[in-house]
């Protein structure tokens, strides 16, 4: 195991350098921008070089574990990275390269503390990931809303400070009810490793288990947005800076949806969710907050509102699928998770650079903003109609994997919602297109005899991601073989036939 | 007795973060429930011993076990951090808007 080594550097490279910024700010200002494209591109370095290590075509053979300290179990912490990892670890690390790139054009005040917030975040991110210890993982959750909160509230205006408390807010009722879920766990069991975990849980009384499965249900439904819990989301990811709204919306959901792949699956006893009245009630409700998230989205007039809404509609669906539970549906929610990553993050950085033509989301404002550059424009109605889910398109394979998930499992409700979403997204981002490619007859805010704000590195950013979308389209099958892996590791293999659409 | 004390503690917090329309007494209210969680986890890991500070030199000595001693201060900790954040995003919103009334300002509303 020579490279395990690289797990602890994957987490402690981002919170060094969140430490280091502030130091260098006091000699040099103009070396902060170097500390953070070095810092960036070495966590992204390791991460492939995992990638490329550890993937089926690689040499080595996954999972490997660190012990912090030399530390060995039951004494010690552990890290540990398994496929689902490798994925997810990839995801933040590729995605917040691409974001910091954007960044670095479009934040334009108190860039230190933006700087350190953002890479405080990148650690959690990759703590949430890669640990192997329960109370760990309740740490860099807490340690993530601590963080990302005042990137919420960065604008400092009144609805962005709104936007913060409602944040931190639910942040918090997420956090105690998941610390709730770790004491009973730990009074009961009386180890919090998750392996260990995950070997004792079944022998516990069936309705203790039960109540378990209740508090970290109620946390995650909260961290995710999911129905009751919706309206949190919508203010905050809307009221942020861009580059914090993809982080929020493309990012950060997904490792809630990491950390639910991982607690119930791996960890609590899926069997038992699968059997008692807690799954269905789950599922339906996902996916009615699913529908409702389209239908938000369609009557709204603030293009980031309708991104947000737009999320609660794709993660409502995500976790609906996942929880049926075939290798069908792991595979199509995982395929999901992916793309709509790409996507999401591409569509709120697009949404940024508007706004510097249009100072204003509305999408009533958004009118002729086609003519300030037709590129642009273009690669966002391509990620647009990747959305709604058009083949070869990336947001089409996942989206077909889900719905013939659903329909052979029976869940035709699920194939409808599917369905219903992705012909409620026409209208509503079409009457964005719409407004962006009719000439602007009025006088524009920024004339177009001006020359545009330099921002090559956000087009760079915002055109990589349209690229992935398309790649990832068409070649989606090449992410088979380490989805394969992932939903290998979550399926109790002797039961389930062997994955059809794997390598 | 005890354990409906801790729950009654938590509801107290949990009702009072509902009902209150005060963004300060909301977050008392979540400092109780807090609070009552932190108590509860103690109190009920406690079985009579020896501090965790000592050696098990003694025959027949019994030492509490210091694990959910150390995740509590560290929950603490976390409380604490959550809770300054929260107060500093009060007093920044108190710039906008001169109250600190869930139902005075617009954008908390819906």
């Amino acid at each position: 195991m020579r490279l395990s080594f690289l797990l602890p550097l994957l987490i402690v490279l981002p919170l060094l350098t969140a430490f280091l910024i502030p130091l260098i700010d006091i000699l040099a200002i103009a070396l902060r921008k170097i500390l953070v494209i070095i810092s960036i591109s070495l966590e992204l370095v390791f991460s492939l070089s995992l990638l490329f290590y550890f993937s089926p075509l690689g040499k080595e053979k996954l999972p490997i574990s660190y012990y912090l300290g030399g530390w060995e179990p039951p004494l010690g912490i552990s890290l540990s990275l398994n496929h689902l990892g490798l994925i997810f670890s990839m995801l933040v690390s590729v995605s917040l390269f691409l974001i910091t790139l954007y960044s670095l054009e479009y934040i334009e005040h108190h860039e230190g503390k933006y700087y350190v917030l953002l890479f405080v975040v990148l650690g959690a991110m990759q703590g949430v990931v890669l640990t192997n210890d329960l109370f760990n993982l309740y740490v860099f959750i807490e340690l993530l809303t601590v963080a990302s909160t005042p990137l919420v509230a960065f604008d400092r205006t009144s609805s962005a400070i709104e936007a913060g408390i409602k944040y931190i807010v639910y942040g918090l009722l997420g956090g105690l009810f998941f610390f709730i879920g770790i004491v009973l766990i730990y009074l009961s069991l009386g180890t919090l490793s998750l392996a260990e975990i995950a070997l004792s849980f079944s022998s516990l009384p069936i309705p203790f288990q039960e109540t378990v499965l209740i508090f970290f249900i109620i946390s995650l439904t909260i961290k995710l947005g999911i129905f009751p819990f919706h309206f949190w989301l919508a203010k905050a990811h809307s009221s942020a800076p861009a580059p914090i709204s993809a982080l929020l919306s493309g990012v950060m959901l997904k490792l809630y949806l990491c950390v639910f792949l991982r607690l119930f699956w791996v960890v609590l006893d899926f069997p038992l969710m699968e059997a008692s009245w807690l799954k269905s009630f789950v599922l339906y409700l996902a996916l009615g907050s699913s529908l409702l998230g389209h239908l938000f989205a369609f009557q709204e007039e603030d293009l980031k509102r309708l991104l947000a809404f737009s999320s609660v509609g794709h993660i409502g669906i995500i976790v609906a699928v996942l929880l049926v539970n075939t290798p069908e549906a792991l595979y199509g929610g995982m395929l999901h998770i992916i793309n709509h990553l790409i996507m999401k993050s591409a569509l709120f950085l697009d949404s940024g650079y508007f706004l510097q033509f249009t100072k204003s989301h509305l999408i009533k404002d958004l009118k002729g903003v086609f003519h300030y550059n037709r590129y642009l424009f273009a690669s966002f109605v391509i990620v647009v109609l990747a959305m709604i889910g058009i083949p070869p398109l990336n947001g089409f394979f996942s989206k077909w994997y889900m719905l013939l998930a659903f329909v052979e499992e029976g869940i035709h409700l699920g194939g409808i919602v599917v369905i219903l979403g992705s012909l409620l997204a026409i209208p509503y981002y079409f009457r964005v297109i719409s407004y962006g490619i009719s000439p602007c007859e009025e006088k524009p805010v920024v004339s177009l005899s001006q020359d545009p704000p330099p921002a090559s590195l956000m087009i760079f950013t915002i055109l990589a991601l349209v690229v992935l979308t398309v790649v990832t389209g068409i070649f989606y099958f090449c992410l088979n073989p380490i989805l394969d892996g992932a939903v290998q590791e979550l399926l109790p293999l002797q039961i389930y036939p062997p994955f059809p659409g794997g390598s | 007795m005890n354990q409906l004390f801790f729950l009654s503690l938590f509801l107290l917090g949990f009702i009072g973060m509902l009902l209150n329309r005060n963004l300060i007494k909301l977050i008392i209210g979540f400092e109780i429930m807090e609070a009552s969680v932190l108590l509860w986890f103690i109190s009920f890991t406690n079985q009579g011993g020896n501090p965790p500070i000592y050696l098990l030199d003694k025959p027949g000595m019994v030492l509490n076990d210091p694990l959910p001693q150390a995740l509590a201060l560290t929950a603490i900790v976390i409380a604490a951090s959550n809770i300054a954040l929260f107060l500093t995003l009060v007093i920044e919103l108190s710039r906008y808007h001169k109250a600190s009334d869930v139902d005075k300002i617009k954008g908390l509303r819906d």
